[in-house]
């Protein structure tokens, strides 16, 4: 049998939205008894990359949408947006020191979701940005 | 509900105790920053939070630690953090807080 559930939100453009899609995380990964320290850190990873495709994608849509696929390993988190794209290539990786006598203080979502997974990758382009995150769970 | 952020804080042998609950969004982050200014301006410098009620934070809310961290630094002071969960002490390993701001287990190690 398949142990693999899967969740697959669309979101609203509404502050702290991402506090949905952690109570989703949560209740999956209690269903499945993953341990306490990975859903940590998964929820990280979803709270940066809703955010990230709120906040600046532009979105052309009044959505946004996150699917989540778990099962005992791993969890895959997907999220799209509709909005302008960027070029990941092209964002500075932060560096505490700097940013302490920076005015911009944040820049720090890409490089938390790029370390904090095990795989993370961006597809981006004028349509929008398709971010998938895995996350090992053992 | 996680919704809601709260913080208190009191001041124990010249440090200011802020204990927040609940997330650390922007709101949140405002919130303790202005917290802590009030107090800034009246000459402290060390500054403990008990982050053990906030399970949930965002990169938007860090950006106003690392406001106070700055701030900090300007006076001598420095930043402590205690009953961290285990996700936030890996955020900010990861992005090199702990060069700047130190984790300790009560007021008490605080000179
Ligand atoms: N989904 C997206 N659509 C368009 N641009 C994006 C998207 N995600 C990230 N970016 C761009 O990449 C930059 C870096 O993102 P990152 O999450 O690292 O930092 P930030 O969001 O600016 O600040 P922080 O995450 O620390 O609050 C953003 O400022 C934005 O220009
Ligand atoms: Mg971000």
């Amino acid at each position: 049998m398949d142990k693999r559930i899967k969740l697959e939100i669309k979101l609203p453009l509404v502050k702290d939205i991402e506090l949905v899609a952690i109570e989703g995380l949560e209740l999956m990964g209690r269903h499945l008894q993953i341990a306490e320290e990975k859903i940590g850190e998964a929820r990280i990873l979803i709270t940066e990359g809703i955010i990230n495709a709120i906040e600046h994608s532009e979105n052309t849509t009044p959505f946004i949408d996150v699917h989540f696929i778990m099962n005992i390993d791993a969890l895959v988190i997907i999220i799209t947006d509709y909005g302008k794209g960027f070029d990941p290539s092209s964002v500075e990786n932060p560096e505490i020191d700097k940013k302490l006598s920076s005015n911009y203080k944040r820049g720090w979502g890409l490089k938390l979701m790029r370390e904090m997974s095990d795989e993370f990758k961006i597809d981006s382009s004028e349509k929008g940005t398709k971010i998938t995150i895995t996350k090992n769970l053992r | 509900m996680r919704l809601d952020f709260n913080l208190t804080s009191n001041i124990e042998n010249n440090v200011l105790v802020i204990k927040t609950e609940g997330y650390i969004n922007n709101d949140g982050g405002e919130k303790i920053s202005k917290e802590f200014e009030e107090h800034f301006t009246k000459g402290i410098n060390k500054v403990l939070i008990d982050i053990k009620s906030s399970k949930v934070i965002n990169s938007i809310g860090i950006s106003y630690l690392i406001e106070i961290i700055e701030k900090l630094n300007e006076k001598n002071g420095s930043l402590y953090f205690c009953n961290m969960d285990s996700t936030i002490e890996k955020t900010f390993n990861i992005m090199g807080l702990f060069q700047f701001a130190k984790k300790v287990d009560s007021v008490n190690e605080i000179e």
